[in-house]
This record gives structure tokens, sequence and C-alpha cells, in this order.
């Protein structure tokens, strides 16, 4: 059984009075510790799949299991308890530092404000992001921006990272830098599904995808030979 | 110079493994057998050339065209020394242009190639079935290629740059599979139309 499993889901939306078929019995398993980036085109359905893949939204038909339980009975109360999800953007600056944003998700589970403090200059430092702790959201380039939204999602302790767009918006020659993160932490275990739209999440996924009409095309369940990732994962800590 | 080495010079060079060779003289002066572990790294799987002495010929031909030239001592025999001479070679001032122009010309033919793919497969107008089973394969092969994959374990010891031919290639590769992505969705949707037996821009 993998991870996080996608059975047979379908999606539509309203759009412009049209009812337009997002997905279409779409299918996707992804392993511990492996990288899957899914590449479409604008409005492909590509940040729909992320969204269902991490809970937050709820398929028309079909299933979503993660870790074998099914997350449309749980919503949004699996981020953070083995789900983290990062939408495009770190969100709009609220006026607090960037270390407050990223223990923010602990201290509202009840971690003690020393251990949350704690916990969020490690998971800063393991982006690449602690000598921003202090600095407001606002003050961030595009490239911190997403390192320190995984940050908040990763200081949770995810088994899986869902992260729509993690390239958009980040300077050309910051991205492989961003890639080599996920990858780094894929094979620390954790399994990451990234969308794509330039090209820059594909090169060092475990598989590729393609999301164009409804449909996924590609790999889209670990083959025979691709075992290495949950091989490697295996008895390696998640957490932050 | 002899007649027999102006007749050499004024033949085109066609062989990419000769071009391949001469840009890596041009990267880092240095002789045959390091010139060699160099190509094995960065060209192998892409301009395979089997054994080592197919550089010396490459290195012979560029010599013999003026392109490259023997840095000067490099063969000398040192008395007492254990090891054979090496003989290091260095770019030309002609090597550098000639390179030059043959990248630019790589370049227009890279441009053609696609075209001339694109328009084989429009040929498919009446078999659009057949076409969609090609832009499957195709698609396919990019999203399992992995030759775009980001340099990190490889070390670049004595280099100008290091890694930036890697770099260049992997960003390279990374942008091409994203086009090649969109083009095989336009390309799809176009002999999908035509497999319902619809006019693809009827409704344009």
């Amino acid at each position: 059984m993998s991870l996080l499993e996608l059975r047979r889901v379908s999606k539509s939306h309203l759009h412009r009075s049209r009812r337009v078929e997002v997905l279409r019995e779409v299918s996707l398993e992804i392993d511990v510790g492996e990288l899957v980036a899914v590449w479409g085109l604008r409005r492909s359905g590509r940040s729909t799949l992320l969204a269902m893949a991490a809970g937050v939204d709820q398929p028309d038909a079909g299933e979503v299991l993660f870790d074998g339980v099914d997350l449309n009975g749980r919503g949004a109360t699996a981020l953070g308890d083995g789900v983290g999800y990062c939408r495009q953007g770190v969100g709009v600056p609220n006026g607090r530092t960037v270390t407050d944003n990223v223990r923010a998700g602990l201290l509202a589970r009840g971690v003690q404000v020393p251990d949350a403090h704690l916990r969020a200059h490690r998971a800063l430092e393991r982006v690449g992001v602690e000598p921003c702790g202090e600095l407001m959201l606002g003050d961030l380039d595009g490239a911190e921006a997403v390192r320190v939204a995984i940050a908040c999602a990763l200081v949770l302790g995810p088994r899986l990272l869902v992260i729509d767009e993690p390239t958009k918006g980040v300077d050309l020659l910051q991205r492989d830098e961003i890639v080599l993160l996920l990858r780094s932490l894929a094979d620390d275990g954790i399994a990451i599904l990234v969308s794509d739209g330039d090209g820059s999440g594909l090169s060092d996924a475990d598989r590729s995808l393609s999301l164009a009409g409804g449909e996924l095309r590609g790999k889209t369940s670990p083959q025979a030979g691709d075992l290495l990732p949950l091989q490697r994962a295996r008895g390696r800590s998640t957490a932050a | 110079m002899g007649a027999g080495v102006k007749k050499e010079r004024s033949f085109p060079m066609r062989s990419p493994v000769n071009w391949t060779v001469l840009g890596l003289v041009i990267e880092r002066s240095s002789y045959g057998f390091e010139l060699w572990k160099r190509y094995e790294r960065l060209y192998g799987d892409v301009v395979p050339i089997g054994s080592e002495s197919n550089i010396y010929a490459a290195l012979n031909a560029l010599k013999d065209k003026g392109l490259i030239e023997e840095v000067e001592g490099s063969r000398t025999i040192v008395v007492g020394a254990s090891r054979q001479p090496k003989p290091h070679y260095r770019v030309t001032e002609e090597g550098v242009r000639a390179y030059e122009a043959w990248v630019i010309a790589q370049a227009r033919e890279h441009s053609r190639r696609s075209l001339q793919f694109a328009r084989q497969l429009g040929a498919l107008a009446q078999q659009p079935h057949m076409a969609l089973a090609i832009l499957e394969r195709y698609e396919r092969a990019c999203l399992d290629d992995k030759g775009a994959r980001i340099p990190t374990t490889v070390e670049f010891p004595a280099r100008v740059v290091p890694g930036l031919g890697d770099r260049l290639a992997s960003a390279y590769g990374r942008n091409a599979i994203a086009a090649t992505l969109g083009w095989i969705e336009y390309a799809r949707r176009e002999f999908a139309a035509l497999a319902g037996g619809k006019d693809p821009h009827e409704s344009a």
C-alpha cells in the first residue's frame, strides 16, 4: 500500500456558468521518500489535483487515501497530521516575523512556546533560511518565501508534503536550489508531490507526470524497478 | 606548410567528435588521456566515442586543420623521468572562430530538425490515431528523461567555471521538456479533433 493513493478521482468546477471537468478518474500513488512532479499548462487542473491530494478539497467522485485512511472524511484536519500543504506563495504579510509564522502551527496544536520556537528555528535551518527568522514575510524574496512556506509545513513533521508550484516566482538561478531542497527532503523519507508549469520541478523527481484534458499521464504508481526511494527512506526520521 | 596540409584545411570538418574535442581543448588545454576522460564524462552519452584512440585521431585532424597546436616543450623527454611525455594541445585563434561558427550552425540544425519532425507528424493528418500513439510515446520519453537532472555530486577539479557545462545542459533540458510537453498537448488536441472527425480550427 502506498502512502498516498488517489483512486479514480474526478472533479469539476463551474467556470463562467459552464461546468468544466478538471479531473477525470485520475489515479495516482506516491510512496514514502518519493518525489513526484506533475507538469501541466495553466488551467490544466494541477492545483486542483494537489488540493485533493492534500485533503483540502474534496473530489466529486473517487477516493483519496493517506496511509490507507480516506481523507475525504477528514478534510483539512489531515493538515499537520501527517500531511503538509503549501499553496502558491507564502501568504500575505501579517505583521509577524517569519519565525512567528513557522511556529504558529505548533502553538495552535498546544506545543509550549520554547519548544515551538526551537522547532521553528530547526525547520528554518533545514530549509536554508535560518537567517530570515526575524524578517517579516513581506521582506522575503521569491526563493526565501518558498523555503519559509516549506518550513511552515515541515515544522509539523509531515510524512507527505504537497507543494503547489514551488519554483513559481523564484529567480531562474535559484530554482535549482529549491528543487535540490525538495530532493533532499524526499531523500530524508518524506513523500513529496509538486506541481510544475515551467519544467523546473521535473528534473530531479523520481517520477514526472503530465496533466492535460483531465487525464494524468506517465507512471502514476511506483514501478517494480523504481523502489529505490522507498528503500532509501526506510528507517529515517521525517520530523524537522 | 606543405601542400597536403593546405588540402586538409580546405575540407569542411563534419565529425561531431572532432568538434566536441575542439570544445574540450578550448575549455582547457590538455593532453589525450585527460581529454578522453573529460569527453566520456561530458559527452559519452550523447556522442559516444568508443575507444581512447578516437581522441588521438580527432586531435590529429584538428592539428592538421590548424585549429589546435601543440604546446611547445610538452613533448620534451625529461631525463630520469618515469613517465612518457604527454603532448599538450591548446586552441588557436582560428580554432576558436571555427568553433563559434560550428556551435551557431548546430543551433540552427537543431531548430531545423524540430521543424522537420513537426511537419512529418503533420503528414499523418489522415492517420490521427497513429499520430496520437506517436505523441504518447514521445511524451512518455520526455517524462522519463533524466538528462535534465541538476548536477550536484560530480566534482569539477581545475575547470575554469566548475560545472558550467553541466548546469547549462541541465537548465536547457528542463526548459526543453516544458516546451515539448506544451507542444505535445497542442498537437494532441489537433489530432484528437481530427480523430473525432472535426476540423480542429472550426471554432477558431
